[in-house]
């Protein structure tokens, strides 16, 4: 078979019905075009066949046969460096596909129009096949728009981070692209039952390891059993499918009835996995219910008297409801993927796609008990994560074992089921809330009661996230978990808050709206965030607040509405964290064991390099990804920015102050803030600063009341979080944070069957996440002021900027329709019912 | 895989025939696959002298949204051709593998089931979930029919061809739904070769709207193409056909009826429901239906001869 491939005539040992992406990637090594999704949705294998974009994970390499492919490797377009200028990006991994499809597009429009500006919409419906899992929607307009002008047809313009070109071009190499020398491929087998004793596993002809826990039981659909390995993906696929496993059932837990089947009984309780970032909260267990948790409470018998009073005076100031939100799953563009190989020495190298490259090295020492140098683990480039890849988890399991027992490197890639199924997500939840207001229009009471759906996982903790918000008043707040026989809930993105500021700050609105208040007036008098304070004043001021409509005043087919929701979060910082910096020539050298998931890290640490040292872009080389130099952050928490980029100026500083002398290294250190942190002490390598951030979204919806459909038309973000070290990219970190929101609100949501508790969400198609067309227009406030004490001035930005959007467009609806939501996300089904259409 | 090069050797191979591939290699059935790139004349539109229009089943969707004098002739059919799906998968899905793709119900794409469709004997969905299911009953399998296209051809009054057999209605393809075990009725080695559409109807109006949640690139919750051409004070001609709630494409003459009768639009549209028979999750079909089809009447009736856009 022959194919010419960006240019070149190639002759690949492809089979008619293999599929081109495989062609491309493991018969030709061309990585660029990536197998996210396999079922031709999500675009991120995009190529050109003869000039036309189309999916190469749906294409026969019997389609390609004779014809001309090209690939983001062999595209030269001026809508590459658009892309890198704009930064149409995050974690990259969709970018190879975008770029593709948009070089088609601005060819085509240029030659139909001229140089001239293609309508949003136009722009949107040429990129309706492509899905970035970051939501750099906004920079993708930017960039194509431009491209569409004509302004990058000469090389101008600097890329906004450091490894765009490499994004743009696909050479950018993310763990499912490594391909080590003799590498086999492993495939996990896993459950078919949500509850169930594993007597015996079968399977022939290959390496098998096991992934059971000691007890052999499986408690969801999808959990891991063992794990097979073989030189193809497509042999191992087969073995695992042959594998048969004997099961002894258990009766399943597939709701939160209180006669549910128990999920564990008193010594497997222990094991449970945690949805949580830190601590799980104390609470016994009663059948499957663990808690309540009550100790964030505030003067709580206070808080219940009140409430019960006014419940028997019908006291029309109190707000109550049942709130709801649905399972949100993480999945990363790029899947969960590890390739693990053990050397002569018996060191274990890693090749992962992770958040945490310092702890997963610290894990896997621990597991595979080595020492700690013993491990080594790289992770250039990571296509997303958004708290799904923490530490070591199934497929990195299953790599190292596998790679033992085969005695050759073996990489783990899961698919978009496996990944939609079983690599993580936020928990659902029921939030009855009741909230009272006294006559003197102040806070009165408030009580949470929340219930976390977190599958075989425990470790809710929603409504102790709202005592920290709108001062001291008395306050009942009771988080329990509700486990059940369905995937385990991991931390993401800000966890707790997003259910938890979908009933509060809707709450808030109501009491608002009954007393007559503009909601950003009441929610000025009751918050004490002087920060915050600041982001009412700019958002009072916006006009398309002043020029709101009235709630429920609107009678036609389409209505539009404002609405508006605070948000507030901690500051976490690891103060151990550390940069090294050599001078090789005339070139200084950074190192720290972080990584860049998407964020920016890469370029804030070039940024500040540049800034202090006085050097040009190209004498400035970032190496991180990787183990073997001075301890870093991991990507959560928001942390990364505030604990590496002071570390990165102090280093600068050292050097300078030595001179660059070449051969010349030093280490800068994080150092701490004034009056030090709430925790005397780092537990994890997180120590808890002072100050919490704080975010004010204003949404801006239309109401199809006939179709059910609700369009997010723009958001305004007021983020209050200091110092911003790199304006674009934390621009592109608030704007995809609305984007994420606006899925939460409106699209996202893990269904699993009834009966057999299988996930039925299992490709994206079925589970739904924001498209180009489905991003609004934004814009980013950025109040900098508040942050004096933190070593920086200023604290992460990642989690604060998309919490509190779900209620923001909760409370426009309201103020389009009248009817208030309560139950995420806002499908049309549930629009319709709830306006009566 | 095996390469068809001539039509009449189709009946010999049992392996599933592939077109463009883009339902064939994302459920990845077992082999041997039957490439039919290789038949000589099934692709492109050929137009006969009285206006009628032969479209090969290996032209593309894309192909079919961009033709310039389709779109004139029978907007409602590029309108739909223009809305499903995205563009690379346009670009390569021809029209016959839109109208016999499988269905895209999620408990007959999930490995972890077995149902009618995958040589089961029951409907897991029925006891499971049916928020996406038919709301029109037709037989023992919910999923909802899939091709947009064989929507807008029932509503065109297309006759297609399969090989060996004389050219029959396009809904002849799909029977009255109560089969559960297959989407299409064409048997092992038979071929769809071509869709036949009539002259074009001086005068008519068309609209397409794809109900979805999101903006683009979402199988429908309902679907609807109207075609009026007004006449005599109000509408002469009227096809209205619906997807997305029920087993089959359907043309709903009741509402085409009403219309012919002079009814408002709006209370035509409310006729499409007495058909319906919801679960306690897919009522809002319900609704939604009389919507869709509100919209496509209203914008066909209101809008510019031979468009009327998408939505």
């Amino acid at each position: 078979m022959k194919i010419i491939v960006n240019g070149a005539p190639v002759l690949p040992d492809a089979g008619p019905d293999d599929a081109t992406v495989d062609v491309l990637r493991d018969g030709l090594g061309l990585t660029g075009a990536k197998a996210a999704c396999r079922t031709g949705v999500c675009g991120a294998c995009t190529v050109m066949v003869d000039g036309t974009p189309q999916v190469s994970c749906l294409l026969p390499a019997a389609a390609v046969e004779g014809r001309q492919v090209t690939t983001a490797e062999g595209l030269d377009h001026p809508v590459q460096r658009a892309f890198a200028v704009h930064d149409g990006m995050q974690c990259g991994y969709c970018t190879p596909g975008f770029v593709v499809e948009a070089a088609a597009f601005v060819d085509r429009w240029r030659g139909e129009h001229g140089d001239t500006t293609p309508p949003r919409e136009r722009i949107a419906a040429a990129l309706a096949g492509h899905l970035c899992r970051c939501g750099a929607y906004e920079g993708i307009y930017a960039a194509v728009a431009a491209a569409c002008r004509g302004e990058h047809d000469a090389a101008t313009g600097a890329p906004a981070r450091v490894e765009a070109m490499d994004k743009v071009t696909g050479r950018a190499c993310y763990t499912t692209d490594v391909r080590l020398d003799g590498q086999l491929e492993g495939v996990i087998i896993r459950s078919a039952r949500a509850h169930a004793r594993v007597v015996e596993v079968k399977v022939d002809g290959a390496h098998t390891v096991d992934l059971l826990p000691s007890d052999r039981v499986v408690r969801y659909a999808g959990q891991p059993v063992a794990a097979v390995a073989a030189p193809t993906r497509r042999e191992a696929l087969a073995i695992a499918e042959g594998a048969r496993i004997v099961y002894d059932p258990i009766p399943a837990a597939l709701d939160d009835a209180p006669g549910a089947p128990p999920v564990y009984d008193e010594s497997s309780r222990r094991r449970a996995p945690s949805s949580s970032e830190g601590m799980n909260l104390p609470g016994g267990w009663n059948g499957n219910v663990k808690g309540p948790f009550t100790m964030a409470s505030r003067r709580s018998r206070t808080a219940r008297r009140r409430i019960e009073a006014a419940r028997r005076r019908a006291d029309p100031l109190l707000v109550t409801g049942t709130f709801t939100t649905a399972v949100q799953v993480h999945t990363p563009l790029e899947p969960h993927a590890c390739v693990a190989r053990w050397d002569d020495r018996g060191d274990l190298h890693l090749h992962l796609s992770t958040q945490t490259v310092g702890l997963a090295a610290g894990q896997a020492a621990k597991r595979w008990d080595l020492a700690a140098d013993r491990v080594h683990v790289v992770a250039d480039h990571v296509g997303g994560g958004f708290g799904a890849k923490v530490g070591i988890t199934a497929e990195t399991v299953a790599a190292v074992e596998l790679a033992r027992v085969c005695g050759a490197p073996v990489r783990v890639v899961l698919s978009r089921a496996e990944e939609l199924t079983d690599a993580g997500n936020r928990p659902g939840t029921r939030t009855d809330i009741a909230l009272l207001t006294d006559d003197r229009g102040d806070l009165a009471a408030l009580a949470m009661d929340v219930r976390g759906r977190g599958g075989v996982a425990v470790g809710s903790a929603v409504a102790v996230l709202a005592r920290l918000m709108y001062g001291t008043a008395p306050r009942l707040l009771r988080d329990s978990d509700v486990v059940t026989n369905e995937p385990p809930g991991t931390p993401f993105r800000g966890p707790g808050a997003p259910p938890m500021l979908w009933a509060l700050e809707q709450a808030v609105d109501e009491a608002a709206h009954r007393l007559g208040e503009d909601p950003v007036a009441l929610r000025r008098r009751w918050d004490g965030n002087r920060k915050r304070h600041a982001l009412y004043d700019w958002v009072a001021g916006l006009p398309v607040w002043l020029d709101r409509p009235g709630t429920g005043s609107q009678t036609g087919r389409f209505r539009r509405g404002v609405g508006v929701a605070a948000a507030n979060w901690a500051y976490m910082v690891d103060p151990a964290t550390q940069v090294e910096l050599e001078v090789r020539g005339d070139v200084v050298v950074a190192r720290t064991t972080v990584q860049d998931i998407g964020t920016g890290t890469r370029t804030v640490i070039a940024e500040v390099l540049g800034e202090e040292l006085g050097l040009p872009p190209e004498r400035i080389r970032v190496e991180i990804g990787r183990t073997g130099t001075v301890h870093g952050p991991p990507s959560i928490g928001s942390r990364a920015t505030t604990s590496v980029a002071p570390a990165a100026r102090d280093a600068a500083r050292r050097l300078r102050a030595q001179g660059l002398a070449d051969g010349r290294r030093v280490v800068g250190r994080r150092r701490g803030d004034r009056r030090g942190y709430v925790t005397p002490v780092a537990v994890a390598g997180m120590a808890l600063g002072r100050g919490f951030s704080g975010a004010v979204h204003v949404t801006e919806v239309e109401v199809d009341t006939r179709l059910g459909v609700i369009r997010p038309l723009r958001v305004w973000a007021g983020i209050a979080v200091g110092h911003i070290y790199s304006e674009r990219l934390a621009r592109g970190q608030c704007e995809g944070g609305i984007v994420q929101g606006i899925g939460y609100a409106l699209h996202e949501e893990r269904h699993v069957d009834p009966v057999t508790g299988a996930v039925l969400t299992t490709n994206l198609e079925d589970y739904r996440i924001p498209g180009i067309g489905d991003s609004p227009e934004m814009v980013v406030h950025f109040h900098q002021d508040g942050w004096d004490h933190v070593n920086g001035g200023g604290v992460g930005v990642g989690e604060v900027s998309t919490i509190g959007v779900a209620a923001s467009v909760g409370n426009a609806v309201h103020n389009a329709t009248g009817w208030r939501p309560r139950d995420l996300p806002i499908r049309p089904d549930r629009l319709l019912e709830g306006i009566g259409g | 895989m095996t390469v068809l090069t001539d039509l009449d050797q189709a009946a010999q191979h049992t392996g599933e025939f592939r077109a463009g591939g883009t339902d064939l290699m994302a459920r990845r059935p077992a082999g041997p696959y039957v490439d039919l790139h290789g038949l000589p004349g099934l692709s492109g539109l050929t137009w006969r002298p009285d206006g009628s229009v032969r479209i090969g089943a290996l032209t593309t969707v894309a192909e079919l949204a961009g033709d310039v004098r389709l779109r004139a002739a029978h907007p409602g059919l590029a309108l739909t051709a223009q809305a499903l799906a995205t563009p690379q998968i346009r670009a390569v899905a021809t029209v016959g593998g839109n109208l016999l793709q499988r269905n895209r119900c999620w408990y007959y794409r999930n490995p972890s089931f077995s149902c009618h469709q995958n040589g089961g004997d029951s409907c897991p969905a029925r006891a499971g979930l049916t928020l996406y299911s038919a709301v029109i009953e037709t037989g023992p399998c919910v999923a909802p029919h899939p091709s947009s296209l064989a929507m807008a051809l029932l509503a065109c009054e297309a006759s297609v061809e399969v090989h060996g057999r004389g050219p029959s209605p396009v809904g002849d393809l799909y029977g009255d739904g109560s089969d559960p075990a297959r989407d299409h009725l064409l048997g092992s080695g038979e071929i769809l070769v071509g869709i036949d559409l009539p002259p074009p109807v001086p005068g008519e109006r068309a609209a397409y709207h794809r109900a979805i949640g999101r903006s683009e690139a979402e199988w429908p919750l309902v679907e609807a193409v109207a075609r009026l051409v007004p006449g005599g004070g109000g509408i002469a001609l009227a096809a209205v056909a619906v997807g997305g709630v029920a087993r089959t494409p359907l043309r709903l003459p009741e509402v085409e009826e009403a219309l012919l009768a002079g009814e408002p639009l709006d209370r035509a549209a409310g006729r499409a429901v007495a058909r319906c028979t919801p679960t306690a999750q897919n009522g809002y079909k319900v609704a939604l239906l009389t919507g869709t089809v509100l919209e496509v009447l209203e914008r066909a009736a209101g809008g510019a001869g031979g468009s009327g856009g998408s939505g």
